[in-house]
């Protein structure tokens, strides 16, 4: 059996794998909560539950993920404790419609131009802050995850409850509405 | 050669680069000839090259240090299993043993501390779906009901993360949350009471303010409604009693476990004294 000194090494660096995680973890309950302050709640309630369940963490496994996994877990019970769905059912809504318009602006205007290179010329970081702050959660969580915190789509899936092949399709199309957003915000002769 | 409807689940994990080689030529050979599905792949580049080129203005927001420290603070608390943690129980191994770490004694006391969070959970279940103003509006029992579900459960998170709060700083984060230029009751011991902190929450469509106190070590809550007008009453609701009353546009509650007598006067004096 383990000496409780060799435990309480574990222990004591599984917190600071955790805690390493404060940033992005705080990052992401801001995007989620839009709130600083309920923010802060949420981050504290995951690393509450996270070192009540520290036991529960499978070695060898990625913290990180799992730690975000709680983190949305949390966030969506709040939700449902606060019979607060409107913004969720406002963005499954939203991929109702995603799905019936099946991208309108790629197929009405084949842009010659490079859309990548125009894009980054022309988007400075605030205005593509606010087109990912502007996006419905479903899709914003998607994006955020993927192309901020770069984690794979299997952990994505993880982390929402949803199944990988939603994960996907959540990331493209909310992709392609920040595509829209930004492209619209070009000057006329860019 | 494969057609849009084949590619267009293909696309984002192309774009990703996540797509095995011959899947990847598929899409490749496919993007070069049609038009449509070119732009999509294109402007979906786009995007990701855009959010990855500019990603150092998202990383550069930092946890402010005061959360840094609390989260800290809940480390150092390290309770570890014997609760229930339905948030991560999915990812739990299979066949996990009891852990050696926890004592038998550290078990009880973290069942006890976790009590409240499940009695919060039903009252939040008896009062849910009647969180918004035009219910809650019609019927100061319901008003009340909600708040003391909140009341039980900032108590017990305040049980673990053990938040102390002077008065200076319950004042400003009013000023700061609320635009609430106030003056917390001087003398709080008079009638009793310690502060303990403040918290702003959810309720209905907006926020409102939580000021937490003890009173002879037990729970007292104040809260204070922005913008709602309600008649003086008190509520007898879930083990509690609700001291409701209007200053100008704001609805003030205190809600306690005490006797009625004792809520009658805690919440005189609250309203006498603060400005």
């Amino acid at each position: 059996m383990p000496s409780r000194e060799g435990l309480d090494a574990v222990s004591v660096s599984f917190e600071v794998e955790a805690l390493a995680s404060l940033d992005s973890l705080y990052r992401t309950a801001l995007r989620l909560t839009r709130v600083p302050a309920d923010a802060e709640d949420l981050v504290q309630e995951t690393y509450l539950k996270a070192f009540r369940a520290a036991d529960q963490f499978e070695p060898g496994t990625n913290l990180r993920a799992w730690l975000f996994t709680i983190l949305h877990n949390t966030a969506r019970n709040r939700v449902r404790d606060r019979a607060r769905d409107s913004v969720v059912i406002d963005s499954e809504a939203v991929e109702r419609a995603a799905e019936v318009a099946a991208f309108p602006g790629a197929t009405s205007s084949p842009a010659p131009e490079t859309p990548e290179s125009l894009l980054l010329r022309d988007t400075l970081a605030p205005e593509l802050q606010a087109a990912i702050n502007a996006l419905p959660d479903a899709f914003r969580q998607a994006v955020w995850l993927r192309d901020v915190e770069e984690f794979s789509y299997a952990e994505i899936a993880r982390m929402l409850d949803i199944p990988v092949g939603t994960v996907m399709s959540r990331i493209s199309r909310g992709r392609h509405l920040l595509y829209e957003q930004l492209h619209h915000l070009r000057p006329v002769n860019a | 050669m494969p057609n849009c409807t084949f590619i267009d689940p293909l696309v984002t994990p192309y774009v990703d680069g996540e797509l095995p080689a011959a899947d990847r030529d598929l899409v490749a050979e496919h993007v070069r000839v049609c038009a449509p599905c070119h732009s999509r792949v294109a402007a979906e580049q786009a995007v990701r090259t855009l959010i990855h080129a500019r990603k150092t203005a998202f990383t550069a927001t930092c946890a402010p240090e005061s959360l840094r420290a609390k989260c800290r603070g809940v480390a150092r608390l390290k309770p570890s299993r014997d609760v229930d943690v339905n948030d991560v129980a999915r990812r739990r191994p299979a066949g996990a043993g009891a852990d050696p770490r926890v004592s038998g004694a550290t078990a009880v006391t973290w069942r006890a501390r976790l009590a409240p969070f499940a009695l919060a959970a039903s009252l939040v279940l008896v009062v849910g779906g009647a969180f918004v103003y035009q219910i809650t509006d019609k019927s100061a029992r319901v008003m009340a009901a909600e708040l003391t579900a909140d009341h039980v459960k900032c108590f017990a998170m305040n049980r673990v993360l053990d938040t102390h709060e002077g008065a200076t700083a319950v004042e400003s984060s009013m000023i700061s949350g609320f635009g609430w230029q106030m003056h917390l009751p001087d003398e709080p011991a008079r009638a009793g009471l310690e502060l303990v902190g403040a918290r702003p929450c959810l309720y209905g469509e907006g926020k409102i303010a939580h000021i937490m106190y003890r009173h002879q070590g037990r729970p007292v809550s104040l809260y204070m409604l922005p913008n709602a007008s309600r008649s003086r009453e008190l509520v007898e609701v879930l083990g509690h009693q609700a001291a409701i009353w209007c200053v100008g546009n704001r609805t003030f509650v205190l809600i306690s476990r005490e006797p009625k007598r004792e809520v009658e006067q805690m919440a005189s004096f609250v309203q006498a004294s603060l400005r």
